[in-house]
């Protein structure tokens, strides 16, 4: 409790590193800021040249199919593996200023999630522009999954920076996990390619309820299953719970360890 | 905790791991970790003390004696491994200037994101923005990105950041010389307002003078535990006496090892001085073998006390016929500014040659020079002042002086205060 209420008060501070993540990562560059859309615009040409031309499969609109799972995707991808790093990087201001050290991984994560907001909207404007029906009711389901993600992002986030600390190898580590990790998670296939003996890995990865809601709302434009959705909430719960507690022992002796 | 008191910290230990081999890897902790070796540094041992609300305390003590540990501990940068420290008020710690500064962000992008890091709201840094501004005179400059800035202006606009973030409790460490002398100057004068105001203020410093003028009470750490506290000029003087005659041992200590032995090969008269370099000239008549400074105590020495007698024992052997010889000895600054020289003729002195070898000792009052490195010339000439052996550089030995005045020499000074007369 009381590290919210820290945090509460440090809540200028994450706005600041948030913006100046946001703000500082195109400057200099032509384009500026517009990058921020024009590299998921980008990487969706790739994936329909490639998926539509020369690896056809059997899933409709698989571009689609595979772009609303993929921008998530990206997000939760990007928090482990970067973000495994973010306390190191932080090092000089973390041995030399207090404040709540859960700021760090807080703006990470959040910086991450505003940038996966805003290939959102790219992929909303793909979605409208292929002229499939939206589903408003669905809609309204996808701010809750959202949160769960961001849950689930900022709680082993924070156990593996937290970590990282001790064993800089995790960051090494992290990339090809999270490579690993994005084929034990149904993003450029279906729940219903999995092999039944392989279900289980599935069921027990925390991505699979988000990115299958993720799916449903955005591609099949239907309201995600509640099995799924109580799944997600779950692991997003408990992750965070997880990661705040490990963080909190971890944090300690940062400064030392750094 | 007393109501009086700003921080109470109580019974205190804290070490640190000093990996000798540092391995961070996943391999090493999974298969070397019992393999691999550290030291328990201690860095502070049982210290206790309080700091009533509105004191400024100084924290003293020479490098590495765990005075930047307590003030990383009362940051809660670090947490202690034993004891409790606890704080009343906001604390705010001026021991890293400008951090979280990106260079392409303006001037007052980076105000915002620099004290947001202290923990103001958005809504604070509005009311401060323009005191902070003003504070750091950048006005034109403020919309430029810091990277167009130079140094001085830089740390300017982070100085002006920390010392706007109001506080009940600041903790500084040695920042103070920040910017020209201007600037310097306002930076003193917004800690004397702020002191003024109420604030408890901990420094951490090297330089006496700050702590005598600026501080209430001194803490002298040594070695992680509390030497000294109390009146802020009593414990400086005491750890300043302390460091002087720590130095001067280093520095015999350090001159001891360095030089083998100064006895020159008879033969070799190329090679026949304390430096290597030293060039000496003359009709070679005589030769001074060695030269050695001797302290009040009889010590062969490389350091002396600014107060303490001192004696030159020069060791010289005569190579042809000569009847009289003068020894003379000056010293001179690094930069050549000549404090004092004399020989044995002005003395009043004749110097017989009577055999092949001989010793001849030059005795003198303390030297009463300020702090630092000096020349030591030798010289035997002939009494017409023809160079015998001639040194204007024999050897360097430094100087302490203990009463931390500046200039060159020191006087036996006091002040007398009194009524106006009218």
């Amino acid at each position: 409790m009381k590290i919210i209420k820290e945090i509460y008060a440090y809540r200028e501070m994450v706005y600041s590193l948030v913006h100046r993540d946001l703000k500082g990562r195109y400057k200099g560059s032509v384009l500026g800021f517009a990058w921020t859309f024009l590299n998921p615009l980008l990487q969706l040409a790739v994936y329909t040249l490639v998926f539509s031309i020369i690896m056809r499969n059997g899933i409709k609109d698989y571009y689609l199919f595979l772009f609303v799972a993929l921008v998530p995707w990206i997000f939760f991808s990007s928090c482990m593996a970067a973000g495994a790093g973010c306390i190191r990087q932080q090092g000089d201001m973390i041995k030399k200023i207090y404040f709540p050290r859960e700021v760090i991984p807080l703006s990470f994560v959040t910086s991450q999630f505003v940038n996966m907001l805003l290939s959102l909207i790219v992929v909303f404007a793909v979605v409208v522009f292929s002229g499939k029906p939206m589903n408003p009711v669905a809609l309204l389901y996808l701010p809750l999954i959202m949160i769960i993600e961001y849950l689930i992002a900022l709680g082993l986030t924070m156990l593996i920076s937290g970590i990282t600390v001790y064993m800089r190898d995790i960051e090494y580590l992290m990339n090809i996990i999270m490579m690993a990790w994005q084929f034990g998670t149904p993003v450029m296939y279906g729940l219903d390619q999995i092999p039944e003996r392989f279900m289980f890995l599935f069921n027990l990865n925390p991505m699979t309820p988000v990115i299958v809601a993720y799916r449903d709302i955005l591609y099949y434009g239907q309201v995600p299953e509640m099995n799924t959705l109580i799944t997600a909430v779950v692991f997003g719960i408990v992750t965070l719970i997880a990661g705040v507690l490990v963080f909190g022992r971890l944090k300690l002796h940062f400064a030392e360890e750094l | 905790m007393d109501a009086q008191n700003a921080i109470e910290v109580k019974n205190v230990s804290k070490s640190f791991k000093v990996y000798l081999d540092k391995g961070r890897t996943l391999k090493e902790l999974a298969l070397f970790s019992s393999r691999r070796k550290y030291e328990n540094r201690q860095v502070l041992k049982n210290i206790s003390f309080n700091v009533k609300k509105g004191e400024a305390v100084a924290l003293v003590g020479h490098n590495g004696c765990g005075k930047s540990t307590t003030l990383k501990l009362l940051t809660k940068i670090m947490y202690p491994d034993q004891g409790t420290i606890e704080m009343q008020g906001r604390v705010s710690s001026l021991i890293e200037l400008g951090a979280g500064f990106h260079p392409d962000m303006s001037g007052r992008e980076n105000i915002y994101i620099n004290a947001s890091i202290f923990g103001l709201t958005k809504k604070e840094i509005d009311a401060r923005v323009d005191d902070i501004i003003e504070f750091s005179e950048l006005r034109e400059f403020i919309d430029n990105p810091v990277r167009t800035y130079s140094s001085g202006m830089y740390m300017r606009l982070a100085f002006a950041v920390a010392i706007n973030v109001n506080a009940d409790i600041l903790l500084i460490d040695e920042i103070l010389a920040v910017g020209d002398a201007n600037f310097q100057a306002k930076c003193f004068e917004r800690m004397q307002e702020l002191k003024a105001s109420g604030i408890t203020i901990v420094l951490v410093t090297h330089d006496g003078n700050t702590v005598k003028s600026f501080c209430n009470r001194a803490i002298w750490i040594n070695e992680g535990e509390i030497a000294s506290e109390g009146n802020a000029a009593d414990v400086v003087d005491r750890y300043m006496a302390h460091m002087d005659a720590k130095r001067i041992e280093e520095i015999n200590a350090a001159a001891a090892s360095a030089q083998p032995s100064v006895e020159i090969e008879e033969e070799d008269v190329d090679s026949l001085s304390m430096d290597p370099d030293a060039i000496h000239f003359g009709n070679q008549k005589a030769q001074i073998v060695k030269c050695t400074l001797i302290n009040s105590e009889g010590n062969a020495v490389n350091a002396l006390r600014s107060d303490e007698k001192y004696y030159l024992r020069f060791e010289y052997k005569v190579n042809k016929q000569i009847d009289e010889l003068v020894f003379g000895m000056g010293i001179f600054t690094l930069d050549g500014v000549w404090v004092f020289g004399t020989n044995s003729a002005i003395a009043g002195e004749t110097i017989r040659v009577t055999g092949k070898r001989g010793t001849v000792i030059f005795e003198s009052e303390p030297l009463n020079l300020m702090s630092g490195k000096y020349i030591l010339q030798c010289s035997i000439i002939e009494p017409n002042t023809t160079p015998v052996d001639y040194y204007n550089e024999y050897m360097r030995f430094n100087v302490v002086n203990i009463h931390h005045e500046a200039g060159i020499i020191h006087y036996d000074s006091k002040w007398h205060i009194g009524e106006e007369q009218s």
